[in-house]
């Protein structure tokens, strides 16, 4: 039993590239199962790019599964941007989780995540002390982690796939400035998935990173920002220790 | 008598704060919202490099360092993004 992951982030689509991706994904039922978007799809966040990314990724003839990135905030219009997705049939993941039957063998892929955000990493990162901007700051990360915990706690699935914006780790942003690790990601979002246990944690965000890592407690970390990966998506392939299954 | 360098003002304009300028106006202006770009200016000259997604946007992002930083020789190393065929999977 196997299934087939397709993930990219950071496509930041807007006018002046309209329909230049889509071409890329032809034939994507072929090479996967489901595609997961990692967030960062729209380069301001405005109504009218979140139309060009649901025409992007409509009527894909895999399940298509997104989380929003703080681009996608920019103009206060995070919502408005979600629903027009959701109407494209797209889902989007608000830390909660979700379920999907993929491939011929409907095999039942759990999905958990939304957008994530940033504090740093253990031992070098920002605590809730302070003033309340800087208690707001960690506190957000918290919540958000507590929320994912929460939800994979009560996912059966046969596997489990963490999808976000942010990295848990810092494997994934080498080549990025160490100054702006706090703002790439936090630590409590591995810790929090850790403690439940996954099969993969997708992100996106750091454009300069690299693609692999792992986290503390031993899950597979991708990431799969476009500039990254420099190909059109990232496919992993999960239960694939039976050479023959994929 | 006191050293009249220690009472000259202060200078706004030393590349290091050009620099930071630069790069705040290239996250914060509608045209850019570009956040990984690099700016370095070595005497008169200023670098931009990074990656973004299409060739527009490369030419917006030299477009807004030049007005933020009047004076100065732009070089755009900036490069697109390659996108090329997905490739080989991963068995995890
Ligand atoms: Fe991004
Ligand atoms: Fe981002």
């Amino acid at each position: 039993m196997k299934i087939r992951v397709a993930a990219v982030g950071d496509v930041h689509l807007g006018e002046d590239i309209r329909g230049r991706y889509r071409r890329t994904l032809d034939g994507i039922e072929e090479r996967a199962d489901v595609l997961l978007i990692a967030g960062d799809l729209t380069r301001h966040g405005t109504p009218e790019e979140g139309r060009i990314v649901a025409e992007e990724f409509r009527d894909l003839p895999v399940p298509v599964v997104t989380v929003l990135g703080n681009h996608d905030y920019q103009s206060d219009a995070e919502e408005e941007v979600a629903d027009l997705l959701r109407e494209a049939g797209i889902q989007v993941l608000q830390d909660d989780s979700t379920i999907v039957e993929c491939g011929p063998d409907g095999v039942r892929l759990g999905l958990v995540g939304g957008k994530g955000f940033g504090g740093g990493f253990a031992g070098k990162c920002a605590s809730e002390f302070g003033e309340p901007e800087m208690k707001a700051f960690v506190r957000h990360t918290r919540e958000i982690a507590d929320l994912w915990q929460k939800a994979l706690k009560g996912l059966d699935a046969d596997y489990r796939v963490v999808l976000s914006h942010y990295s848990p780790v810092k494997d994934t942003l080498a080549g990025e400035p160490l100054e702006i690790y706090p703002f790439l990601g936090s630590y409590l979002l591995a810790e929090a998935v850790d403690s439940e246990g996954a099969d993969l944690f997708i992100h996106g965000h750091a454009h300069a990173g690299e693609e692999k890592g792992v986290t503390p407690g031993g899950i597979r970390v991708r990431n799969v920002a476009l500039p990254v990966l420099g190909r059109a998506y990232a496919v992993y392939c999960l239960g694939g220790e039976d050479p023959e299954s994929c | 008598m006191s050293d009249a360098r220690h009472h000259e003002a202060p200078h706004p304009d030393a590349p290091h704060y050009v620099a930071a300028r630069v790069q705040r106006a290239l996250a914060e202006d509608d045209r850019t919202h570009e956040l990984g770009i690099r700016v370095d200016i070595r005497g008169d000259q200023l670098y931009l490099r990074g990656k973004v997604e299409g060739g527009e946007r490369r030419r917006q992002v030299a477009a807004v360092a030049g007005e933020t930083a009047p004076g100065l020789t732009v070089h755009n190393e900036v490069t697109v993004v390659e996108v090329r065929e997905p490739g080989e999977e991963e068995t995890l």
